[in-house]
């Protein structure tokens, strides 16, 4: 088994325990057991990251004597006993929207971590085309989710951030085509690395930024 | 009140820190509506005081030193979308501009901080868009900004800079400094710093000074140009790299092939680049470019 197969393992069975070939194979390679490490440090600060949950009824309950006392509703609103209220869909997805973010920008900070750790490593080995591929994840996730919020600020800082993020997306796809002619150019792969963490940091400034002026 | 504890990445566990050290905070703190208007404070401080400013506005924030032991604050605005929050604590002082009114625009946002410190003061300072300038100030500081630009003058101790498009000038700086950007550049102008590391997707590089004798110096740019240049009686290790770029080296002449193992190749045979020494080869510069040119001068 070569570094490949144990990578397509990896990605289509996880970390569930590995076919012996996997096992073997990593046994004596440094560049996969480095891989594995990254996987399970990712998964190990998933777990510590808040569970994206439904608030408790008692936020709605709340959240209504708190308008009603403000006078911005009038009418009493029956508190929901195990279901959300359907008139409150847009605060409710805010609210999702808010954890959300919190987990993904935890989840962006573990990314960029790992890439600083691979990055300012003992050296990278050769051929160590895909090491980054679990940090590249968890950043193209939640570059996705930051479209799903719909973080279309338009202040200066929000245009700069959109730009520089696209200048980091142009720079990336720079150095991955180079490195698919080139998959053993090392000075290339560290600013391949460097530009995903960077990535990383300027997506958990956005959601960040975003969380506090939605 | 905690405001301004904010920070992401390895700045989480500082956060957290500063939560603990906010739990002792005095009844000193004081909020400051300044509508419109210039607002003054004074907080008298012993030791070392450290500053800690979180400004959302469109703020300048400049900071200069005296022999004073007290921080003195003057912050203003043209009007009063914006509140200033001052609180002490001990030697820490906090500062944290914030936007009272959310559909403020342009030239509400406007504000400006004028703060007067101690000598040797350590800064955390914030910001958005405005500039952060320091003079003659000596403690360790983390300056960030996204679209501001970072002016330093005479400032030292471990100076760490981050910014997504500001760019940074630093005018005889010493100790250890660490900038980092997407596309802003760096200007480092007649530094004492014995340890450097300076990285910039798309900005410029410029390293213009002496290195000194057993000193680190890391400058990398993606896309951008990094020039150095030295001077005669400098003495460094030279490994300078591009993948895609070139190599100018102006003082080519003045290199010897390198003597010691710490510096000895480039990083793969896809990498175009030098490795050479000039004097002694006390010091360690590292230069390296994706697609932008490296261009090494002597000066006379």
């Amino acid at each position: 088994m070569q570094c490949k197969d144990v990578e397509e393992v990896l990605e289509q069975e996880g970390l569930a325990p590995l076919p012996e070939a996997a096992r073997a194979h990593l046994a004596g390679c440094r560049h996969c057991q480095g891989l594995l490490d990254d996987l399970e440090t990712i998964v190990s600060a998933a777990h510590e990251l808040p569970a994206e949950v439904e608030p408790p009824a008692r936020v709605w309950v709340s959240l209504r004597n708190q308008l009603e006392a403000e006078g911005i509703i009038k009418e009493a609103v029956a508190a929901p006993a195990a279901e959300r209220p359907s008139r409150w869909p847009g605060l409710a997805q805010f609210l999702r929207g808010r954890a959300l973010a919190t987990v993904t920008v935890g989840a962006l900070i573990a990314a960029a971590a790992i890439v600083q750790i691979r990055y300012s490593g003992e050296g990278l080995a050769p051929g160590s085309a895909d090491s980054i591929e679990p940090a590249r994840q968890v950043v193209n996730d939640a570059e996705r989710d930051l479209q799903n919020m719909h973080l279309a600020g338009t202040s200066p800082v929000d245009a700069s951030l959109r730009q520089n993020l696209q200048q980091i997306d142009d720079f990336i796809a720079d150095c991955e085509r180079h490195l698919k002619e080139a998959p053993q150019d090392e000075l290339a792969r560290e600013y391949l690395y460097s530009a995903y963490q960077q990535k990383a940091e300027l997506l958990a400034v956005m959601m960040d930024r975003g969380r506090s002026v939605n | 009140m905690i405001t301004g504890v904010t920070q992401k990445g390895t700045g989480l566990i500082h956060g957290m820190l500063l939560i603990g050290a906010f739990a002792a905070i005095l009844p000193s703190g004081a909020a400051a509506g300044a509508a419109g208007e210039r607002l003054e404070r004074h907080f008298a401080v012993q030791g070392r005081p450290v500053v800690v400013i979180q400004n959302v506005a469109n703020g300048r924030i400049e900071v200069k030193s005296s022999k004073n032991s007290e921080v003195d604050v003057i912050a203003s605005q043209p009007s009063n979308k914006i509140d200033f929050d001052m609180e002490q604590a001990g030697d820490r002082v906090d500062i944290t501009a914030s936007v009272v009114d959310a559909s403020a625009q342009g030239v509400d946002l406007e504000t400006s901080l004028q703060l007067t410190v101690p000598e040797e003061t350590e800064l955390q300072l914030k910001t958005e868009t405005g500039l952060i300038y320091v003079e003659q100030v000596t403690g360790d500081m983390t300056l960030e900004s996204v679209k501001g630009d970072v002016h330093l003058k005479e400032v030292s101790g471990y100076i760490i800079v981050h910014t997504t498009e500001g760019s940074l000038v630093c005018t005889q700086c010493a100790g250890k400094l660490d900038f980092k950007s997407v596309s802003g550049g760096a200007q480092v102008l007649q530094p004492a710093l014995n340890n450097v590391s300076l990285f910039t997707t798309s900005g410029n590089i410029l390293f213009d000074g002496d290195f000194v004798r057993t000193g680190l110096y890391t400058m990398k740019s993606g896309k951008g140009l990094v020039e150095v240049r030295f001077s005669g009686n400098d003495s460094f290790d030279l490994k300078a790299q591009t993948t895609l770029g070139t190599v100018d080296n102006q003082a080519a002449a003045y290199f010897k092939p390198d003597s010691h193992s710490s510096v000895k190749r480039l990083a793969s045979k896809f990498t175009k680049g030098i490795v050479g020494t000039f004097g002694a080869g006390l010091a360690k510069v590292e230069l390296s470019s994706y697609s932008g040119t490296i261009r090494i001068l002597k000066r006379d």
